[in-house]
């Protein structure tokens, strides 16, 4: 038997040694086979089918314009849909699907003239109706991004079949119609509020220079030109938005040319593609600023350190800070020291605070203010209040915002050197905005987090902090009759320089409330290539991921 | 097989199941604040707008009804509605699943024949060159953090060299037939795979060492040796079909652990799987996915425990008799 077996075992060694020598060659030929050249879509064919290729790490969230609130769904939604009026490449308002509009004189009636050749993408004309149910439905169920532009929304009404007039109950500073994208009443016309709200719009249908394609969720989202499409046709056949989960991964990828483009690059990633052949890193102004909050919150139930109410105090704070060294050493150099709410970027809307006036970098002054105030110093180097209460609060950071981080360590030896403690912890982002929105009983006493602007109109930044987004997005939960009353009054100024006298003064009262201590405004940092498309404009805001589409629809293949 | 053995064992998987979703819930609605105002921080909602969006991701119910509808609609199949992509759960972790039981899957078939593999070599010649290299070689990437060996592997094949693809699961937008869509994959599954094999093969070679070994001095391996039969038999046949339990058990173990545990690698090479889906969802506060993500792990984990105990009296004659 013992023969027999050996053999047949014989056999078989032999036959799994044939079965690995073969399954070896053949994985080899497998592998020989797929190693080939790495291809990307866009990168062979010829110009006038070429795909612009953007990299990204923030995925898309909803594709609906009524639902969507990530900057990247942002980007897509603004290319599928149009709105009647646009951001031009300077950010100034320019005609979009309206080709034209006109004013009451009382600035409560926009009367827009629609492109008569404008279609949606499934061929059926763009009509004012269309307009008239986009208007009646966002501000009726307070729908999506733009829903806050409509609180004084009275009413629309279809003139002729391409002429709609809207009426405010109010003038209106900020004309809406630059945000709300217009979308096909036969499409959503017969959907309830919910239905609109959880429709994940699977094939949006719009009216913009690009149409949907393909969304691979988790991977990739593409458009393709809309050759009906009413304005100049764009040169890029295609855009697609390549998601990354990896910074690093992305970087290498513009390196080795398999993305075009990239929305948003790391400082210490975006160094490392200053050297790289064929590759531009480009660094921009950006609508956005990081700021110390302080919780001034007068509620009962607040758990915040009562002693932050003091202004003198969050004003010695501030002035503890040097803000040209947060910039130097949190950003590495790749921004502007902060002051008011709306960064420079914005232009003549931002206050300029003269340098002497500003609560910044003047320790001595810090130490003296609070002396006066009744501030001693205690027998640990803490000062303390009339009561013997220390000057002791707590601080949270998001701990994966490194630059943030840093900050809150270097605030803490600045508040230190002036005898004011801080205790710095650090809490993941979902953690700490759910501590600091707790309107009811808010038990912090300062954070450090920042705001995007989603608009170059002043409007939202200095929307933020009235007393009415208590419970909204006013995250410090100041209250002042006087700064709502001039917000109020901005926002029904339709002459630009009376505008722009109330934005200033806004930002004025709010500095000197010190509720906010805006550290710095970031540099929008920004890499493309250059071997592959020409002609990205650079501009406050970014070459894309901006509140403008035009480099998209101008950009050439090279 | 005994059926009390098994009505005991599925008992206990039924009730460990239902602890597991319960915790769950539990889990991630005691954490305080709400998921629409993070959404309303970022979309500048008012109040009413908030409502509506409370009410129809149904958290306007108390927190005992929340938790009876939840468990009310997974009975029906139904794992709720994701906040984020305002989708049904199962539909978004639908695909997700695939991809990670793709990429996972492959790598485990790979992982643990190679991992035997190199274990039956390392023992056969225990205390030999080869033995110490395979030991200390395996021993020293299953101490590098996957996404260490990872970033590595990028840098070496994806940027050195540009052979392999290093991010995705295909190339965007490429219009190519289903067989150029497979090799597409399969270019892009080579090096998140081989990054879960280079970490994770020390785990079998080690496991199936020191089992053979230990079988290797046993007697009826000396009288096998003394019969004449050839070294491949006795190690192959004799010796390896032995030592197989721990390996079948270590098998189950993995299978059940590693869908999570590949969020790192899948992280690394933007592979759109299960770890993805819970890194963006945990971002997010999507509790729903979340929910849906960990009711799946424990389902992997458990069966995994159930079929490995249910094995074991299959295979095992003192189990069995016992």
């Amino acid at each position: 038997m013992s023969k027999k077996v050996e053999a047949l075992q014989a056999q078989g060694i032999s036959r799994r040694q044939f079965l690995t020598i073969g399954a070896v060659s053949a994985g080899a030929v497998g592998i020989a086979a797929l190693s080939g050249p790495v291809h990307s879509a866009g990168a062979t064919t010829s110009s006038a089918q070429r795909i612009l290729r953007v990299g990204w790490t923030t995925p898309p969230d909803l594709l609906n314009p009524f639902t969507f609130t990530s900057s990247a769904s942002f980007e897509i939604v603004s290319l599928m849909y149009d709105t009647l009026l646009e951001y031009d490449v300077n950010l100034k308002p320019s005609a979009g699907l309206a080709q034209s509009h006109t004013v009451s004189a009382d600035g409560k009636t926009f009367t827009y003239k629609l492109r008569p050749n404008a279609t949606w993408h499934d061929g059926k004309p763009v009509t004012a109706a269309d307009v008239k149910f986009t208007f009646d439905t966002t501000a009726k169920n307070n729908l999506g991004q733009a829903a806050w532009s409509l609180g004084e929304y009275l009413s629309s009404r279809v003139v002729d079949t391409h002429t709609v007039a809207i009426t405010y109950k109010k003038p209106q500073a900020f004309d809406p119609a630059l945000a709300v994208f217009i979308v096909p009443q036969h499409i959503w016309g017969s959907m309830s509020s919910s239905q609109i709200q959880s429709n994940t719009n699977p094939k949006p249908v719009g009216s913009g220079p690009y149409q949907f394609k393909k969304w691979a969720t988790g991977q990739y989202v593409q458009v393709v030109r809309n050759a009906k499409w009413w304005g100049a046709a764009p040169h890029a056949a295609g855009i697609i938005w390549n998601e990354f989960a990896n910074a690093d991964v992305m970087t290498q990828s513009l390196a080795s040319g398999s993305v075009d483009i990239l929305t948003e690059v790391p400082a210490v990633l975006w160094n490392g593609l200053k050297s790289k052949p064929g590759v531009k890193a480009a660094e921009m102004e950006s609508f956005s600023f990081h700021h110390i909050g302080f919780n001034v919150s007068k509620a009962k139930t607040s758990k915040g350190n009562p002693l932050l109410l003091d202004k003198t105090v969050r004003q010695a704070l501030s002035y503890s800070l040097n803000r040209a060294q947060l910039v130097a050493l949190a950003l590495a150099g790749h921004g502007l020291p902060g002051s008011v709410q709306l960064p420079p970027s914005f232009g003549d809307w931002h206050e300029n605070i003269p340098k002497n006036q500003q609560f910044d970098n003047n320790p001595a002054k810090a130490k003296k203010m609070l002396a006066k105030a009744g501030y001693r110093v205690g027998s640990n180097g803490i000062r303390v209040d009339k009561h013997g209460k220390p000057l002791h609060f707590r601080l949270i950071v998001i701990q994966t915002t490194d630059e943030d981080v840093l900050a809150g360590q270097i605030f803490v030896k600045a508040a230190k050197a002036v005898g004011i403690s801080l205790t710095l912890e650090t809490l993941d982002s979902t953690t700490l905005g759910n501590i600091v929105y707790n309107s009811a009983a808010p038990d912090w006493d300062i954070f450090i987090w920042g705001w995007d602007a989603n608009n170059p109109d002043p409007d939202y930044l200095l929307s933020i902090d009235l007393a009415s987004q208590i419970g909204g997005n006013n995250d410090v939960f100041y209250s002042n009759a006087a700064y709502d009353a001039l917000y109020a009054q901005q926002a029904v100024a339709t002459n630009r320089a009376e505008r722009i006298n109330l934005v200033h003064q806004a930002q004025k009262m709010f500095y000197e409330d010190a509720a906010y201590c805006i550290m710095w405004y970031q540099s929008k940092l920004q890499a493309y290539r250059t071997d592959t498309w020409q002609g990205w404009k650079e501009m406050r805001g970014g070459v894309v991921y901006n509140f403008t589409r035009s480099n998209y629809l101008t950009v050439k293949p090279k | 097989m005994n059926a009390r053995y098994f009505v005991r064992k599925l008992s206990t998987l039924v009730v460990t199941l239902y602890l597991t979703v319960s915790f769950n819930f539990l889990l991630f609605h005691v954490l305080p604040g709400s998921p629409v105002q993070l959404l309303a921080r970022s979309g500048h909602y008012d109040a009413a707008a908030k409502a509506s969006l409370t009410k129809l991701f149904g958290l306007n119910h108390g927190l005992l009804t929340q938790y009876f509808i939840y468990l009310k609609n997974m009975v029906q199949g139904d794992l709720g509605f994701s906040y984020t992509y305002r989708k049904p759960v199962t539909t978004v972790l639908g695909a997700a699943v695939g991809n990670t039981v793709l990429l996972v899957g492959t790598a485990t078939v790979i992982t643990v024949f190679i991992g035997i593999w190199l274990g039956v070599k390392a023992a056969s010649r225990a205390n030999s060159l080869t033995d110490t290299t395979i030991t200390v070689t395996s021993l020293t990437l299953w101490s590098m953090p996957d996404f260490f060996t990872g970033m590595i592997l990028i840098f070496v094949t994806g940027v050195w060299t540009h052979v392999l693809p290093i991010s995705g699961i295909e190339t965007p937008g490429l219009t190519v037939g289903w067989l150029g869509h497979l090799l597409d994959v399969a270019k892009h599954l080579i090096l998140p795979a081989l990054t879960l094999m280079l970490v994770n093969a020390a785990e079998f070679s080690l496991i199936t060492r020191n089992s053979m070994v230990d079988v290797m001095v046993d007697d009826y391996m000396v009288t096998a040796r003394a019969k004449g039969v050839a070294k491949k038999v006795i190690v192959w046949h004799h010796a390896l079909r032995n030592a197989l339990l721990p390996i079948v058990t270590a098998t189950a173990l993995y299978v059940g652990m590693v869908l999570g545990g590949a969020i790192q690698v899948e992280t690394v090479f933007s592979w759109p799987g299960m770890g993805l889906l819970i890194y963006n969802s945990v971002e997010q506060r999507d509790y729903p996915v979340l929910e849906g993500c960990f009711l799946l792990f424990a389902i992997a984990v458990i069966a995994t425990n159930f079929i490995s105990d249910i094995l074991y009296q299959v295979l095992d004659a003192r189990v069995r008799n016992n």
